[in-house]
């Protein structure tokens, strides 16, 4: 496989690792709240945010990436 | 001037889903997505195995009821449980000396402070980790850190009033062969609990620190806080 497009995949696929780690992070907060356990609740929601600003530096790169090689 | 950081109150938190959130968090914080942020909380008996456990310190009886769980922190393993004040501070080092050694002594001072407030005689001991009671050395405290990208995860746990023969009966703590374990309680001679030591420990570590901790409330407000997300979503 051509060097460029596999270490896409690899980005792509640390991508969807961490926005499993997001929806967990998520899930659990739902959950805290629901018992009204709410610093721990909170704490599961901040991580989640964490998970999802990584994910959108990750495909930033790569949107600016491809728009330096794009030739359209 | 002292920098704003968040403080969670956590109660009695599995190991398992502490040490999750902290990885992401850490990950928050150095995203700039929230402020550093000062973790305290309890554990259930759990034994914590980490980076440079050896084979032969675990020695756990059957039928113990403690979890045992692998870490990324360094040390050896340990024990903790209710009765224990675990403090994790997600802290960027870029913020305080860029010195993994100066925040390991920090973290010690602040336990020595803490103590202090006490009146007990915490001490650190040339070549061990941790603080200790000393004439005869008794550890009360241990401290393990991890720091990626500058961010720390883990921090320190000190024993409280909780009784100390598991670090002694099931694991070889710490690495360390015959070394006595001690809690506040047992120095004091008389109960004390959690919440009695954690103001103390805020306060050691918003000094160390230089950080004004804002502490989220228990009951309301949730994500009602200022947060560096609400400005970079009003400037979209």
């Amino acid at each position: 496989m051509n060097e460029k497009l596999e270490a896409a995949a690899r980005l792509y696929e640390e991508a969807a690792k961490e926005l499993d780690l997001a929806a967990r992070h998520c899930e659990v907060a739902a959950q805290h709240f629901r018992d009204n356990l709410v610093p721990r609740g909170a704490a599961h929601a901040w991580a989640a945010r964490g998970h999802l600003l990584e994910v959108e530096a990750r495909l930033d790169e790569q949107a600016r990436e491809h728009s330096r090689r794009s030739s359209v | 001037m002292s920098r704003g950081a968040y403080l969670l109150d956590l109660g009695l938190v599995p190991y398992g889903e502490a040490f999750e959130l902290q990885r992401s968090l850490a990950g928050a914080v150095s995203q700039g997505a929230i402020p550093e942020t000062v973790i305290f909380l309890e554990h259930p008996p759990v034994v914590t195995v980490g980076r440079r456990t050896e084979t032969g310190e675990l020695h756990i009886p059957d039928g113990a009821e403690v979890e045992i769980v692998e870490t990324d922190r360094g040390g050896k393993s340990t024990f903790h449980g209710p009765g224990q004040l675990v403090c994790y501070p997600i802290l960027d080092l870029t913020k305080h000396g860029k010195d993994v050694k100066l925040y390991v002594r920090n973290l010690e001072e602040a336990l020595v402070r803490t103590l202090a407030a006490f009146d007990l005689d915490g001490e650190l001991v040339e070549g061990l980790t941790g603080v200790w009671m000393t004439r005869p050395p008794r550890k009360i405290a241990s401290i393990g850190v991890h720091v990626s990208r500058w961010v720390t995860t883990h921090g320190y746990a000190l024993n409280v009033d909780l009784d100390p023969s598991p670090f002694t009966q099931w694991i070889t703590a710490c690495g360390l062969e015959d070394a006595a374990f001690t809690t506040m309680a047992r120095e004091l001679g008389r109960p004390i609990t959690v919440e009695e030591v954690r103001t103390s420990a805020i306060a050691a570590i918003a000094e160390l620190f230089d950080l004004e901790l804002e502490e989220l409330p228990a009951d309301e407000g949730a994500g009602l806080w200022s947060q560096p997300i609400h400005a970079s979503l009003a400037a979209r």
